[in-house]
């Protein structure tokens, strides 16, 4: 569809600099856009060579001097930046959150699951100075932490389950394999694995480490974006999310024309995609797995099948794809006399110096999986197996003098000699295969493939023949009928029909096996080009190194939203010229230089982070009336979206974590890491972590449940919306899932209270607060429920429906679940 | 967030009224949380200029004929069994508008979609009907008797030749572009709530399959302007808006009490925490939707007069009935977009049978849509609601030969005919028109989104002005209005 932008005429430097000011100044990039719509403050494009180098994300970060330590008197980097900010403002930073609030704030950020009643205990009682800290550690060092910040990942990533037709099921989107990726990232995210190398992995793992199909996996990221009826739908999602989730970049808006405000033109944008142009999908059998065979192509009258079994992954198919440029979105509009795109980088971040692209000679094993031993040893034991099924058929078979057994007899013989010639038959090729890219002279690699041939054509015979004698079995079967038998003419008749084909068959397989052996044996696994292009190792190694501006400040951006609830910019994929300005451009600089001199590695930054007296900050705004002399009055007024952080920001868990939450607070939560993804019809009976449910963008990418708490949008998910809808409240008053959770809890408080307890339903007030909400009740609340659930010795007020204890003891437990404190997080 | 003292709260119509500049600042954060915030002022007057309160936008699935619906071609007849080129016409194949309008989602490498050239004749007659005159066809008996209301859009083209189509004719976006939320979204966006007790768009009878989703998403405008789809069955009409069984009313009265209770103590000790007193908001605001929604979907309070004008008593009818008599009574109790499907996924898809097809399923719409028309009319609803009527795309004027077809057309992109009729468009009045062939929709004819720009404008809104920090559209999303159709 051509759908042209109204045409605008560009911005020069100075102009764009002066609008820079302008929104330094505060006014931000939609007075930008008004002003720049302006027509008569514009001219035609002219005067020096637009580089960026005038936009502060688009020149690397220097790692800033740290400010004297501040009004929270923190030497800790995070809080001296900070605190510049406020005192500079006039802003006084609020106290510290109390215990309980912190463990439930840093504990739900790290793992994705809340406190119980019995962390919380133990959290209060270790008094030690350092009891924070190894808190944080044990956190991180949690297998939860990987599908915690796993899902966050798989936001920004985009991960989608396979999807396309799903009522069929027919596979146009994704793969059905994809999972696997999925967990992948779960994996290296709790092995703390460089944030640069899993960048590398997910664009190039199949040109950086070949012939390892645990890092191939990472190529979900571009198998993700696959669309079976277009593979210009592939590139266009490829290059517009490669550009948005590590650049930072709007790199779709170049698609149709030159992009309005980032230097970045229209054939920068099909030489992005020609990184990706020769790309093409391979499926690779997995050890311990059946076969799944190869890769099934789109056919546009053949459905795709829901294929589980072993793994997709990226390769380069053609090295010689041309990459065409085109006009108005529409790729039928090929500019072919321009020829094709060649891969490159665009000049404003290239800075004279493009990324070498060095074609990759794969090792054997990786373009020719068969020579994996693994894999071999596999479709090896397969053939030993069929041998092994033939033999016991064989035995189990008695010859009886009717006939009939005789030739059942003789057709189990027949499928034991094509089992075995199968096994000499896979021996001989698998032979071939390993001579096929050695250093063997030339006479022994055709030589043995001549024997492969030769022992495939004698498979092809017995198993022509196993065809016949099975089907002379059946003849036998048929004449042993009584000549009254209605059904035995037809039969015999079929019969000897079979019979006759198959005689033709054998003599056909028997012709083929005497004629000289060619060497044109049938592989056993598909075999790839031994070459890759290395445009997308190039690309993935540029993407991540040191000297480029984005990438850093992008990830570390993304990584300290979901901590803070808020970005340091809030265009969390825009970082060009039409993006926001950064709240604090120095810490962001820091941070990003300090992650990438720290290995990209994740852990250290989030430890970094909660460790601030920032992070650990109260929520609370200064009540007005009480603490004006902390200058809290002032504050609300002056920074009313805590855009400086003098406090922390509430956050509020998302669609995972309140699922996740009321399980794991119920004690069910099924702690089971990966696999194949579940269906949302059973997200509220089967209790696995909600990342482990289908996520794709058709009706049933969601559950009902997520689908109400803002859970992730397959297609687009940069950040999460945060919505309240009525809804909400009526999943948490009515689904089974927290009626069932809260008898179960409400059963579990008050069996566990001391039967000496003086006031027991005190104590379960008590109890059910801390566990749910992570804090003990005030007297406000402590009255309301005592009244509500009646205290000791007389019954709750008497305007409530009369129930039996436990059913309003587990009725309590669903209020909390209902109460703000439980969805918030302080 | 924003964390605005009383009596400054920002409402988005207030940011949109104050210009871009009120935008400053607001994230994504911002946007959502406004809609509780937004909700909890009273529901506003309809913006300056608004003509329609409240939408129907009544979509058949699977594309229904042009040509044996609402746009009479008595060329196919005269040249059936022609080619275009043995016409006295221009072959229609060879107008630049065909290639600009005929976009297969498939890389043309992998399939192009045939072109039929043998022209099939209409399956039906045609005749005038009403003062105005306007020629239907004879499977509309009953909205024969209503023409005179009703005002037919003759050169709609949409672009994607398959049933992607469906999302398109929605979100205004071919399958090969990137992605936009659904119309109802953006009016929900646009729109303060009537009735707060309801959700602003809902949807009935769809989304019509699993990859239809997208046409009632609302994707970034966040998932409190989505189409909330409603069950017509008061006993459980929406996800969780049942109670379990095992609990009483009062029972669950008493444990909202005790929520808002505890709310309220929250409420005084987090005085600036505007989020928390959206939640308290929202579980009341639960409460009763608890309550309006079965409301809302029951028909007890239904006289049997009514129910036989949408045809409930007959089973051809009965679905069809069912839906649009509950848009009906959403409408009246304040939904500002009620999306409805008639009919199943693809189920006017006419590849082969066409007239058999056609004959049976206008007979399970014709009363029901007729019905409604007088019904709103009859309660005084007709100006100041809006009801659209429309398909994915039309069918070739020539006939499908796939597989050695004899009796069907092919989809058809490049023309199409929908109607609207209430609030602030011309009745009895027929608006564009394809060629004599019925191939290709004349002029600049309308782009889906000239549909979507007309209703936004009958809703007091302006697409142009419904702009996402961060999220800029194209030209092509906006459209314009049909100006010639509005009153």
């Amino acid at each position: 569809m051509a759908m042209p932008l109204q045409p605008r005429r560009r911005i020069t430097r100075q102009q764009r600099r002066g609008s820079w000011g302008w929104m330094a100044g505060g006014l931000g990039v939609i007075a930008f856009l008004v002003w720049s719509g302006t027509a008569d403050t514009l001219s035609a494009a002219e005067g020096p060579v637009d580089d960026g180098s005038d936009h502060w994300a688009f020149v690397a970060p220097e790692r800033a001097e740290l400010p004297p330590v501040g009004a929270s008197g923190s030497g800790h980097p995070i809080d001296r930046f900070l605190d510049a900010r406020l005192t500079a403002e006039g802003l006084e930073p609020v106290a510290a959150a109390d215990r309980a609030t912190l463990l439930r704030r840093v504990t739900l950020d790290l793992t994705g699951l809340p406190p119980t009643r019995d962390d919380l205990g133990a959290f209060l009682a270790d008094t030690a100075p350092d009891a924070y800290d190894r808190l944080v550690d044990r956190l991180l060092a949690s297998p939860a932490y990987g599908e915690r910040w796993g899902r966050h990942w798989m936001d920004v990533w985009r991960y989608a389950d396979w999807h396309g037709r799903r009522h069929v099921p027919d596979v146009w989107n994704s793969a059905p394999q994809v999972f696997r990726w999925r967990d992948w990232i779960i994996a290296a995210l709790n092995a703390d694995t460089g944030y640069d190398e899993m960048v590398r992995c997910m664009l190039a793992a199949d040109e950086l480490h070949p012939g390892d199909r645990d890092a191939g996996v990472a190529t979900g990221y571009l198998v993700r974006n696959w669309y079976a009826l277009n593979p210009n739908d592939w590139m266009r999602s490829t290059v517009e999310h490669v550009g948005k989730a590590f650049l930072g970049l709007s790199t779709n808006c170049a698609h149709c024309h030159d992009h309005k405000f980032d230097p970045f033109t229209q054939e920068d944008y099909f030489r992005l995609r020609a990184f990706f142009e020769p790309m093409g999908l391979r499926q690779d059998r997995l050890p311990g797995e059946a076969d799944p065979g190869p890769f099934q192509p789109y056919d546009y009258s053949v459905l795709r099948r829901v294929e589980r079994r072993g793994t997709v992954m990226v390769y380069d198919r053609a090295a010689d794809a041309p990459t065409w440029f085109y006009t108005d979105g529409d790729e039928r509009n090929r500019d072919l006399a321009r020829g094709p795109v060649p891969p490159g980088v665009p000049a404003f971040l290239a800075r004279g110096r493009q990324p070498p692209i060095e074609p990759i000679s794969l090792p054997p094993p990786a373009f020719n999986p068969i020579l994996d031993e693994r894999l071999a040893a596999a479709f090896r034991a397969d053939a030993v197996a069929a041998i092994e099924a033939a033999h016991r058929s064989l035995e189990e078979v008695h010859p009886l003098d009717d006939g009939v057994g005789l030739a059942r007899k003789t057709a189990a013989a027949a499928a034991l000699g094509r089992a075995t010639a199968a096994l000499v038959s896979l021996d001989a090729r698998l032979a071939a295969e390993r001579l096929r890219y050695g250093s063997a002279p030339p006479d022994q690699v055709v030589a043995a493939a001549e024997a492969a041939t030769a022992a495939e054509r004698r498979g092809a015979e017995q198993s022509a023949l196993e065809t016949l004698l099975a089907a002379e079995g059946v003849l036998a079967t048929a004449r042993a009928k009584p000549e009254t038998d209605p059904a035995r003419q037809a039969e015999v008749v079929a019969a000897a029909t079979t019979i006759e084909k198959a005689l033709g068959a054998v003599e056909a397989a028997r012709g083929a096996a005497m004629r000289p052996a060619d060497g044109a044996y049938t592989r056993i696994a598909a075999a790839y080009p031994a070459t890759s292009t290395g445009r997308r190792a190039a690309l993935a190694r540029w993407i991540t190194d040191r000297a480029n501006p984005l990438a850093a400040r992008v990830a570390v951006n993304h990584v300290w939203m979901r901590h803070f609830h808020e970005p340091l910019l809030s265009s969390v994929f825009d970082f060009g010229r039409a993006g926001a300005a950064p709240s604090h451009p120095q810490l962001l600089d820091w941070l990003a230089v300090e992650f990438m001199e720290n290995g990209w590695r994740m852990k250290p930054l989030h430890r970094l982070i909660v460790t601030s007296v920032a992070y650990r900050r109260a929520s609370a705004e200064p009540s007005t009336a009480g603490r004006a002399e902390s200058g809290g009055a002032a504050s609300v007024g002056k920074d009313p979206e805590n855009r400086l952080l003098k406090r922390m920001n509430v956050g509020r868990m998302e669609a995972e974590v309140v699922r996740d939450s009321i399980l794991h607070l119920a004690g069910t939560l099924d702690r089971t890491i990966g696999g194949m993804e579940l269906e949302n019809a059973v997200a509220l009976t089967t209790f696995r972590r909600s990342l482990y449910y289908s996520c794709q963008p058709e009706e049933d990418g969601r559950s009902p449940f997520a689908a109400v708490f803002d859970c992730a949008d397959a297609g687009d998910c940069y950040r999460r919306s945060r919505t309240i809808i009525p809804q909400q409240g009526l999943a948490l008053a009515n689904s089974e899932l927290v009626h069932a959770a809260s008898a179960k809890i409400a059963g579990v408080l008050w069996a566990g209270l001391p039967a000496e307890q003086q006031d027991k339903r005190g104590a379960f007030v008590t109890a059910a607060f801390e566990h749910l909400l992570g804090r003990a009740p005030q007297d406000e609340e402590m009255a309301a429920c005592l009244d509500w659930l009646g205290a000791e010795g007389r019954g709750p007020a008497e305007h409530l429906e009369p129930v039996e204890p436990e059913v309003r003891r587990a009725g309590l437990v669903r209020v909390l679940f209902n109460h703000n404190d439980f969805v918030a997080i302080r | 967030m924003p964390n605005n003292e009383a009596g400054q709260r920002l409402t988005r119509r207030g940011l949109l009224a104050a210009g871009p500049r009120a935008g400053l600042g607001l994230g994504f954060g911002a946007l959502a949380l406004e809609s509780l915030l937004c909700d909890a002022q009273p529901a506003l007057a309809a913006p300056a200029g608004a003509r329609a309160k409240s939408v129907i936008w009544v979509f058949l699935s699977g594309g229904y004929s042009h040509v044996e619906t609402f746009d009479p071609k008595p060329a196919l007849n005269a040249h059936a069994g022609k080619s275009y080129d043995k016409t006295p016409f221009d072959n229609p194949v060879n107008s630049p508008l065909h290639r600009k309008r005929f976009r297969s989602v498939p890389a043309e490498e992998i399939n192009v979609r045939d072109v039929y050239p043998i022209i099939y004749p209409m399956q039906v007659g045609f005749a005038p009907r009403g003062r105005s005159g306007i020629e239907i066809s004879d499977w509309w008996p009953q909205l024969a008797g209503v023409v005179d209301d009703l005002c037919f859009v003759r050169n709609m083209w949409t672009t994607d030749n398959d049933h992607a189509a469906e999302n398109q004719i929605h979100t205004g976006r071919h399958r090969l572009d990137e992605p936009q939320p659904s119309l109802g979204a953006w009016a929900s966006y646009g729109l303060g709530s009537l009735n707060e007790n309801l959700p602003r768009y809902v949807v009935l009878g769809g989304p019509t399959r699993s990859d239809t989703r997208q046409s009632i998403d609302s994707l970034y405008l966040g998932p409190q302007h989505a189409g909330v789809p409603f069950a017509i069955d008061p006993a459980n009409p929406l996800p969780f808006g049942r109670r379990q069984a095992a609990q009483s009313a009062r029972q669950q009265r008493d444990e909202f009490d005790l929520v808002a209770r505890l709310g309220a103590i929250a409420a005084a000790e987090h005085p600036h925490d505007a989020e928390l007193r959206a939640r308290i908001r929202g579980y009341e605001l639960a409460y009763r939707m608890q309550a309006a929604v079965p409301e809302a979907v029951g028909f007890t309070d239904e006289t049997e007069a009514t129910a036989r004008l949408y045809g409930l008593d007959v089973e051809a009818t009965k679905l069809a009935g069912e839906r649009l008599l509950t848009a009906r009574r959403l409408v009246e109790r304040g939904v500002r977009f009620v999306q409805v499907f008639p009919s199943p996924y693809g189920v006017w898809d006419s590849h082969q049978k066409l007239k058999e097809n056609h004959t049976r399923l206008c007979a399970t719409i014709d009363l029901p849509i007729t019905g409604l028309i007088r019904d709103l009319k009859a309660r005084g609803l007709f100006d100041e609601t809006l009801v659209v009527f429309c398909t994915e795309f039309g069918r070739t004027p020539g006939l499908e030969q796939r597989g050695g077809g004899v009796d069907g057309r092919d989809h058809h992109p490049n023309g199409f005919t929908i109607w609207l009729a209430g609030a602030g468009v011309k009745r009895g009045h027929v608006h564009g028109a394809t060629d004599e062939l019925g191939y290709n929709a004349l002029g600049d004819g309308h782009y889906v989104t000239d549909l979507h720009a007309t209703v936004l404008h009958l809703l007091g809104l302006d697409g142009r002005k419904l702009e996402v920090p961060g999220r800029r559209r194209l030209e092509m999303d906006h459209g314009e209005p049909i100006s010639d159709i509005l009153v």
